[in-house]
């Protein structure tokens, strides 16, 4: 079952939550919608689920439109980020509501129950109710619970935000198995950019009721759309530059910039990411800045530095790879030049 | 909070003051509590078993008048359990404006004075009332009348449901119930499955105090009701005009059914209340794990 989303745009009050977005989910993806708190993501999810009514565009569920449709028409599994079990129900129970609320037969009840409860490894403590449960297990229940009456579309919200760290990245890989498994079209809520490229096919960045940018995790990562993503992608440099003639210079340090052509000097900002500067202890030619070393902080593979240049009153962070650090011995205090690895320069929006 | 820190309190005093403000406290209470209750069933038995049965059961004004009042305050507790429920709805599940207004409203009859609220409603439905001419032209009684009656110790009792709601209706939040609604619910499945076992101690609470307001209304429905005797006289009322009439005996049998009427109220009450409580508590636990990530 595919899902899309046209032109949807939602207010509350004067504030503008949805802005027109249109998006599609193909049947049986995985798709993340990232962004963050206060972009819309969540309200798109609950419009998708019935739980709210867009002022303008259309919801649909493969050829069928169900923008005013309730949400048990729908048929769409809902898991809440704070899970929202029963907690007047045993485990058992809040799956079987579904079920209930649907008139299934009791026999029929009992026999889905049990075989979710099964998949979860959870048979044992159906008679629990939820605040006997830890949180992996109350997650795992609100997975079940959604999934017990057989939805076209499960729709996830913040799915791993109430959880410790450790239960967090067990749940994430069991999930994408999960979802392998059943080949349910899913769309989880986000606002952790590591989670969404980690579980997800498709992801969908959003910004203040915008969407960003839409593609794998791998194109959205490389080849980010816009000054906003690479941003919220994190670990991204501004820096400064003045731009003439398809190059962009700060001091010594020149980049290719050929989105601007004109023999004019302009100013700009250009992003670069810790991972596209690299750092020599000697000039290496033209197209280098002299910084001095602020601290270095070790990060599993790499090393992060922190730089300042003073003659730009500019902060840089670099990170450099274990073996290129172990040659370069870099220590707070030290005189380093630090340049692009790469031509290919980000520039935003705005002129400075 | 309060179990860790009075013993400490109570260690620090020295033995005199303890014993002595715990024997202000005690005597204070049995002068004004205890000796008065005591007292009542003390004056309504002072001729005996049967003569209190005749008193309550012999008195065909009496006998009407208990009948009275628990047709009237079941009737009202209803029409608030109604008002009650709405307004919490409306308060705890929607943010819109005049929010602020309708909480200020709700508790007005606590801070008008049920004689007050009695002559407004004269004013309302009295024969020179505002709506006065249009009743009687239709036929329809309020005044002097059971519905009058209703009318205004719903009125007095109005804050008591919705106040105990608000907050444990808050605490619990809307999570499931807009889960049961993403489920497949329908409204009243939500309402019915979700909602009311979600609140059920605080509901029964407030509906055990809006009940024992109702039966000992005296006020608001002393002026609506016209006094007549076998017709509109709740038990408040009988009350008041046996004391007149120097019908001791009578009177006294009457507040005794009253007081016992509080009695169970307040056993109801203390047994109930940490029901309730503990479903707010439980329900800010569960608010507080889930945020504290």
């Amino acid at each position: 079952m595919s899902i899309s989303v046209r032109g949807i745009t939602k207010r509350f009050g004067k504030f503008v939550a949805l802005d027109n977005v249109s998006l599609e989910a193909q049947s049986g993806s995985l798709l993340a919608l990232l962004g963050p708190s206060g972009c819309g993501k969540t309200t798109l999810l609950r419009i998708i689920a019935g739980l709210e009514v867009p002022d303008s565009g259309s919801v649909h569920h493969h050829e069928d439109e169900v923008t005013h449709a309730s949400a048990r028409d729908r048929n769409v599994g809902f898991v809440f980020q704070h899970f929202a079990l029963f907690r007047h129900m045993t485990v058992f129970e809040n799956v079987a509501f579904g079920l209930r609320v649907r008139s299934w037969q009791e026999q029929r009840i009992s026999k889905r129950v049990q075989e979710l409860l099964h998949l979860v490894r959870m048979e044992e403590i159906g008679w629990k109710y939820p605040s006997q449960l830890s949180g992996g297990q109350r997650q795992r229940v609100a997975l079940i619970r959604a999934l017990a009456p057989e939805p076209r579309v499960l729709l996830l919200d913040e799915p791993f935000s109430a959880l410790d760290r450790k239960v967090r990245l067990e749940l994430r890989g069991w999930l994408r198995r999960f979802h392998d498994e059943l080949g349910v079209t899913s769309i989880f809520v986000t606002h952790d950019q590591e989670e969404a490229f980690d579980v997800a096919d498709r992801v969908v960045v959003m910004n203040a009721g915008k969407i960003e940018q839409t593609g794998t995790p791998m194109e959205v990562f490389e080849h980010p759309a816009n000054a906003f993503v690479l941003d919220f992608l994190g670990n991204v440099n501004v820096i400064n530059v003045s731009v003439q003639n398809g190059k962009a210079r700060l001091g010594a340090m020149e980049m290719n910039y050929p989105q601007y052509p004109h023999p004019d000097t302009r100013d700009a900002a250009v992003y670069l990411r810790t991972h596209e500067l690299r750092i020599d202890r000697f000039s290496t030619g033209t197209s280098s800045l002299e910084a001095r070393v602020l601290h270095v902080t070790p990060a599993g593979a790499v090393m992060k530095v922190r730089l300042r240049s003073d003659e730009f009153g500019l902060t840089l962070n670099v990170d450099v790879a274990a073996t290129e650090f172990a040659e370069l011995k870099l220590a707070a205090g030290d005189h380093v030049f630090v340049s692009p690895r790469s031509a290919g320069v980000i520039v935003s929006d705005y002129v400075i | 909070m309060g179990q860790a820190t009075s013993p400490r309190i109570s260690r620090q005093d020295p033995w005199y003051i303890r014993w002595t403000l715990t024997a202000a406290a005690l005597s204070a209470l049995m002068l004004l509590v205890v000796v008065p209750v005591v007292a009542v069933f003390v004056q309504a038995f002072a001729d005996g078993m049967t003569s209190y049965w005749n008193n309550l059961f012999h008195d065909a004004d009496t006998r009407h008048s208990i009948l009275l009042t628990l047709a009237v305050a079941p009737t009202a507790v209803a029409l608030n359990l109604v008002f009650g429920l709405a307004a919490a709805w409306a308060v705890s599940r929607f943010r819109f404006v005049g929010r602020a207004a309708l909480l200020t409203l709700i508790d007005t009859p606590f801070a008008i004075s049920p004689v007050v609220a009695g002559l407004l409603f004269v004013l309302i439905f009295g024969q020179r009332g505002y709506l006065g001419p249009w009743l009687r032209e239709n036929g329809i009684h309020i005044l002097f009348s059971p519905p009058g009656l209703v009318i205004a110790t719903t009125f007095v009792t109005l804050p008591f449901i919705a106040r105990e709601l608000i907050p444990v209706m808050e605490a619990i939040g809307s999570d499931e119930e807009l889960a049961a609604v993403s489920l497949g619910a329908s409204g009243w499945q939500m309402f019915w499955k979700v909602t009311v076992p979600n609140i059920r101690w605080g509901l029964l609470y407030g509906v055990i105090l809006c009940n024992a307001r109702a039966m000992g209304e005296f006020g608001a429905v002393s002026v609506v009701s016209g006094h007549i005797s076998g017709q509109t006289d709740t038990m408040p009322l009988r009350v008041e005009k046996a004391f007149q009439e120097f019908n001791l005996p009578g009177a006294f049998a009457v507040a005794s059914v009253l007081t016992l009427l509080a009695v169970a109220t307040l056993l109801l009450k203390v047994s109930i209340e940490r029901k309730a409580r503990r479903q707010i508590a439980e329900a800010k636990k569960m608010a507080e794990a889930a945020g504290a990530e």
